[in-house]
């Protein structure tokens, strides 16, 4: 069959496109494929549990080895190793959806992890990056800044160097107030008010600890930097103020956009009720939205939306992005700008850390009351009016049978909400425009796609 | 004591032509609050011998302390007037038969410029206003800024020379001396009325004129004044000669030859003017023989004039003593009271050619109707100008003025804001007024109702608006005009509470201070600072005041203080931008240009604006700014916020689909006119032009999601090519100082980037005027400075005049406005550094 050249492309087009890539691909040699993606601690963990239908799933960057561990995986094995591409959120998740396309019953994952909790079952493997570390010098960095300290440190390693735990334990044996856990530690708990010392680069990472622990001091040894010194983390208020905008807009909003960004982050279903019932109560409206890893140019097509809440894992970085067109907020924005029992929560983007598994039900949601009276909008510094009482009163206005005119096609009287929003747009269809358009004779346009028409080459 | 009740203010009420509602406005420092103490003792509020000392209306803490109005402040007062008085009004519309009895409204309204919100606030719900000016000093910047606004909102001025103690005790000015600065006064005051009206106009005669009886001269301070009305009837017996004839006869070239009793149209030889004559002689003798102890004379004097003592003042001797016998002599409550009652208009008299200027509906419907004839059986409508704190924090009355109808306690109205639109919903309350309150200066007393023509408070309905609004029962009413502010909030500081705890309250606080002041704004921006901006450093002092201790109750930190910039273009943009959109099938072709002088400043005025016929408007910009008619007709929208000073405009010819994708455009257009791509500020005076368009087929892929964030990058690109440019706010600012001052003066303004366009001294005086505009970057301390370059004798007046293109080139990293791009960059959490145009220029 022939394909009509208009709806085409020059196939020359894809072979010259050049992708843009931001983070570099890695490659690992041959040799070392072994020891950093520990083929045999995989191999026995799937041994032992004898599992069948076996995913890897790598990041973007990871992936030019993908074909090399299954490979070897397989041949030690002895059975189809599948290998998941293309991660429908983020890729620092572990991916049940996909596994579960091809009936997975265990999920090996490589690559940064982000240890939000999570949802699915399938039991999953972390393989965590290896990364090289300098111990003599983290030593020295150490001594420098806390040996005549008599406090209790922590030396938390962050997940590519948690394979120097056993070295640093051995090094640092001598200090007696130094205990050495690696970030995956199953009772982080012990985190809360200690003095802590993350080794690690991550900033985002770092930060996430800061807000969700708490720590009595944070502290952060980067191997990555030529500084080789210890540095006090002092938290970025940019973050936190940045909340008191946001907070403001979601005030200001009618219509509000829940965008799932995970399906792998444990109660996410949950906290989406959780925030539906919240804009409801509020008297404002939601819309959920489903797009996969959400863009610019797919959000920017709900114009009638005024800010998305994302549900997603922590360390997306979505919330910081500036490029979209309507503002992005967290599940703990919304609750604190529209729920009033809410008041003395602390921000984190892990929504699993300030609502304890516990209180994500909606038990306390019954009795959100109308939020209290009118306020001043700071952003656009008009009266914002209480939505609660607008839409009873509109309900009421419902019941009272009110009759409209409906000469234009008006789907929707009088609503601040999506149809409303309808109204107000320029274009609403294909107008005829009789007598105002004088009708012409049709004239031979251009030929070709606008990706590149023909008059243009 | 208070010699009148509520319940004969609220007989009165109904009285609406016995009413007066006015304001006094002037120059800072010419002695408003001081002469408003007459009045307010005349009523009974306040002690005589307080007058002049109290300054009851000005009523906070600070006020006192600093001796400056800040707030304008309301009072209603009772006054009667005698039959001999009553007969002056002619107009049956100013005087209801039979009533000797008038209420009089009075709002004392600040004189510092940052404070010329407030002054707008109080003229709106007046009919008249008291113009105070220092014979001293003269005619001032601000006596000339107020004196305009009041003649622009059809307010009808009358005239006091305030502060002649001075130019007789410390000037020691001859009379005929004193005569010829009273009279340039007058004329420059006749001059700035002429410059704005004329006296065809529906508002009659506005000029002031001392043989009329509408300007007043005396000492505020000392508590006595007069108008030539007083010394005719004095010597209307005598000379038996009319009141009214005589006093044409006391002011301008009459002189009267005392041996042949002749008078004279020509100074001669052994003729006197009679204004020195008869009206200066007397306080002059009367000056000369108390202030030099010639105790005898003085008594003699006395018994001629008929001022009778009080036991206990016939001690005094010097200034005290001057005080009683000038204040008994020449009381002057009275003097006000006669020219406010007989020369300022009531409300039937005003309304009658205010409507149209207050009304934004139709001029024959139900409510302008209403309004005209001051009518209060009509439907209410009623402005509210301004939010006045309570004692309950947190809540306010609102403060307005009545035009139609009658507001009573606990009636149900509809409540619009000013960005109502009638038809919609947005802006638009149904509520319950809780209760209507009568302002008296510190107090408030509960009233029942209050009919139209007449000012009062509100409780209940502060929540509903946050500075102005229309109050009304009629259902189809349309908004009252929202008023034109002379000052801008150019200067802005970013606050935060000294205890991170505290920011709950700290953002209540900025709502509280949002509503009490009728400019100030309190703005959060997206990096999530706390930004008050207001008119300049002093208005912005008094708001971060009042935030810590009466709105917040916290300790605040305060950065420095900075501007606002603008971000524009200098040329048009060298190179045809093409942005194609994220799925490449989509592409804008577009340009940015310079808009003509003028154009940015007509739409911020409102004389260019989106809600405009498209063809009248564009015939406008044809014939004002040569712009092409066709194109012109095709704007798309203004922006920022579909009302600001850039426009976007289709020049394309036979695209396809292109209504479609309008809206998308607009939206990505209003982006990137809020955030420009250099700092993120708000783009101004930019046009762009869209010249073509490439779009895909099917409509599934040309959605705002391809359109918005491409128009975005496109405008970015057409503005990074089109030269960019960084504006500033400039201050227009004149300086009063005497000749000497006038080196040091230059000094300062150099070394500020300012640059003087006029200088001129001030007609009759040693003073010196100088005008110069002075970046607003550059006027912190501005003040202080000047005083110490010149010894303290030279004061300021700064308001915000226009904006101004920052010379040099932002994209040269050498450049000052590169500089301050990379500070905003900084302060906004931006990423440092110059955006790049590849990143928003596509290749075909």
């Amino acid at each position: 069959m022939t394909v009509p050249l208009q709806f085409s492309t020059n196939e020359s087009n894809a072979f010259e496109k050049k992708i843009d890539n931001s983070t570099e691909i890695l490659h690992t040699s041959q040799e070392n494929i072994d020891f950093v993606y520990e083929i045999d601690r995989c191999t026995k963990w799937i041994r032992s549990n004898n599992f069948q239908k076996v995913c890897l799933q790598f990041p973007d960057f990871l992936l030019p080895d993908s074909t090399e561990v299954a490979q070897r995986l397989q041949l030690a094995l002895n059975q189809t190793i599948y290998v998941m591409g293309d991660t429908a959120y983020e890729s620092c998740c572990v991916d049940y959806i996909a596994a579960a396309h091809v009936n997975a019953d265990a999920i090996i994952h490589y690559g940064p992890v982000c240890f939000s909790k999570p949802s699915g079952s399938i039991p999953s493997l972390r393989i965590y990056e290896k990364k090289s570390l300098d111990l003599n010098c983290v030593k020295e960095a150490y001594v420098n800044s806390f040996s005549d300290s008599d406090e209790t440190f922590i030396l938390l390693l962050d997940t590519p160097y948690i394979l120097h735990l056993d070295a640093l334990q051995e090094l640092f044996k001598d200090h007696n107030n130094l205990k050495i856990y690696p970030i995956d530690a199953d009772d982080l708990k012990v985190l809360c008010s200690c003095n802590i010392v993350v080794i690690g680069e991550n900033r985002r990472k770092i930060m996430n600890l800061n807000l969700s622990f708490k720590p009595k001091k944070l502290y952060y040894y980067d191997p990555k930097s030529d500084l080789k010194s210890i540095i006090n983390y002092e938290q970025d208020m940019k973050v936190l103020k940045r909340r008191y905008f946001l907070i403001e807009k979601i005030k200001d909003s009618n219509t509000i956009g829940i965008v799932i960004g995970t399906l792998a982050v444990k109660n996410y279903l949950r906290i989406i009720n959780r925030v539906k019932k919240i804009i409801q109560a509020s008297g404002r409206k939601y819309y959920v939205i489903s797009v996969g890893k959400p863009t610019v140019a797919k959000l920017a097509n709900f114009l009638e939306l005024d800010v998305y809440v994302v549900i997603t894992c922590a360390m997306n970085e979505i919330y910081e992005s500036s490029d979209y067109y309507k503002p992005i907020v967290t599940p703990f924005d919304i609750e604190l700008a529209l729920n009033p029992q809410t008041n003395d929560l602390s921000f984190s983007y892990d929504y699993n850390f300030y609502l304890p598994d516990g209180d994500i039900s909606e038990c306390d949601l019954e009795n959100i009351k109308k939020m209290d009276e009118n306020d001043v909008s700071l952003i656009t510094g008009k009266v914002r009016c209480s939505k609660v009482e607008e839409t009873t009163e509109r309900s009421e206005s419902v019941h009272a049978k009110e009759i409209a005119l409906r000469a234009d096609g008006t789907l929707a009287v009088n609503t601040t909400f999506g149809a409303g929003f309808l109204q107000e747009r320029s274009w609403k269809g294909l107008e005829q425009n009789l007598g105002v358009e004088v009708p012409e004779l049709a004239t031979e346009g251009r030929r070709g796609i606008a990706q590149g028409y023909q008059n243009e080459k | 004591m208070v010699n009148f009740t509520v319940d004969e203010i609220r007989t009165m009420m109904d009285k609406k032509r016995n009413i007066r509602n006015m304001s006094v406005i002037a120059h800072v420092d010419h002695g408003k609050s001081t002469l408003t103490d007459s009045l307010v003792s005349k009523a009974g509020i306040i002690a005589g011998a307080k007058a002049g000392e109290t300054r009851f209306t000005d009523t906070r803490k600070d006020e006192q302390e600093r001796c400056i109005t800040i707030k304008s402040t309301a009072i209603s007062m009772f006054f009667e007037l005698e039959d001999k008085d009553l007969v002056f009004i002619t107009n049956p519309d100013q005087r209801e038969k039979e009533e000797k009895g008038f209420l009089i409204n009075l709002i004392d309204s600040p004189g510092h410029v940052d404070f010329s919100s407030e002054v707008t606030a109080a003229l709106r719900v007046t009919d008249g206003a008291l113009v105070v000016v220092d014979c001293v000093s003269g005619v001032c910047v601000q006596t000339e800024t107020v004196l305009r606004q009041a003649i622009a909102e059809r307010i009808k001025p009358i005239l006091f020379m305030n502060k002649m103690d001075r130019a007789l005790l410390e000037l020691q000015l001859e009379a005929e001396e004193l005569y010829q600065t009273f009279q340039r006064i007058v004329e420059n005051v006749n001059v700035i009325i002429a410059t704005y009206s004329d006296d065809s106009g529906p508002m009659g005669e506005v000029r002031v004129d001392p043989s009329k009886g509408s300007v007043g001269f005396g000492s505020g301070l000392h508590g006595w004044a007069f108008t030539l009305k007083q010394f005719a009837e004095m010597y209307s017996e005598k000379f038996k000669i009319d009141v009214v004839k005589l006093m044409n006869r006391l002011w301008g070239e009459n002189f009267f030859n005392a041996k042949t009793k002749k008078w004279a149209k020509q100074k001669e030889a052994d003729n006197k003017r009679s204004f020195c004559m008869y009206v200066l002689d007397p306080i002059y003798k009367i000056f000369d023989c108390i202030m030099n102890y010639k105790k005898e004379e003085t008594e003699q004097l006395l018994k001629k004039l008929g001022v009778v003592l009080k036991h206990e003042d016939k001690e005094k001797d010097g200034k005290a003593l001057l005080k009683v016998v000038m204040r008994t002599w020449l009381p002057a409550g009275e003097a006000l009271l006669q020219m406010i009652a007989i020369h300022l208009p009531s409300p039937v008299v005003a309304q009658k050619y205010r409507m149209e200027m207050l009304y934004e509906g139709p001029h024959d419907d139900e409510a302008a109707l209403a309004v005209k004839n001051c009518d209060p059986n009509g439907p209410l409508m009623m402005y509210v100008s301004k939010m006045v704190p309570t004692s309950d924090k947190g809540r306010f009355y609102a403060f307005g003025r009545v035009f139609s109808g009658k507001v009573a306690t606990g009636m149900k109205a509809r409540i619009m804001g000013p960005n109502y639109v009638p038809g919609k919903k947005e802006d638009l309350y149904e509520k319950a007024i809780q209760r209507t309150i009568l302002m008296m200066g510190r107090y408030v007393e509960a009233i029942e109702d209050v009919p139209s023509g007449n000012i009062c408070g509100l409780v209940g309905v502060d929540q509903f608006l946050v500075k102005t609004g229309t109050i009304t029962t009629f259902k189809d009413a349309h908004n009252m005009r929202v008023m034109k502010f002379s000052v801008s909030p150019v200067v802005r500081v970013a606050v935060e509470p000294k205890n991170p705890a505290d920011l709950p309250k700290l953002v209540e606080g900025l709502k509280r201070l949002a509503k009490s002041d009728p400019m100030v704004q309190c703005i959060i921006e997206e990096s999530g600072e706390h930004i008050i901006a207001g008119a300049g450093e002093l208005h912005l002092e008094i708001c971060l005041k009042d935030l810590e201790e009466d709105h917040a109750c916290i300790p605040i930190k305060k950065s420095d203080p900075v501007v606002s910039y603008r971000e524009s273009v200098s040329e048009e943009s060298n190179q045809m931008c093409l942005s194609k959109s994220p799925n490449k099938h989509n592409r804008l072709f577009m340009k940015a240009c310079p808009m003509p002088d003028g154009l940015a400043e007509d739409i911020d005025n409102g004389d260019v604006n989106p809600r405009d016929d498209f063809k009248v408007r564009a015939r406008y910009l044809n014939e004002k700014y040569d712009y092409d008619v066709t194109e012109a007709r095709k704007i798309w929208c203004f922006g920022p916020d579909g009302t600001g000073p850039n426009i976007l405009v289709d020049c394309t010819k036979g695209v396809q689909y292109l209504n479609e994708i309008k809206d998308s455009v607009v939206a990505g257009f209003q982006w990137a006119a809020k955030e420009g791509v250099l700092a993120e500020e708000n783009l101004r005076a930019v046009r762009f032009n869209i010249y073509d368009v490439t779009l895909h087929a099917d409509a599934i892929h040309r959605g705002g999601g391809q359109i918005i964030p491409t128009t975005r990058r496109c405008l970015y690109a057409c503005l990074l090519t089109a030269a960019p440019r960084i504006m500033e706010p400039v201050y227009q600012c004149e300086i009063q100082c005497p000749e000497v001052a006038v080196g040091g003066i230059y000094g300062v303004l150099n070394r500020r980037r300012g640059h003087v366009f006029e200088e001129a001294q001030v007609a009759g005086t040693p003073m010196f005027v100088v005008k110069a505009y002075l970046p607003v970057n550059e006027s912190f301390g501005f003040t202080a400075d000047l005083r110490s370059n010149t010894g303290g004798q030279a004061f300021p007046q700064c308001v915000f005049d226009h904006w101004q293109i920052f010379p040099g080139d932002p994209l040269e990293p050498a450049s000052k406005p590169y500089t301050i791009i990379q500070d905003i960059r900084k302060r906004k959490g931006l990423k440092e550094g110059l955006p790049d145009l590849s990143q928003y220029l596509d290749k075909l």
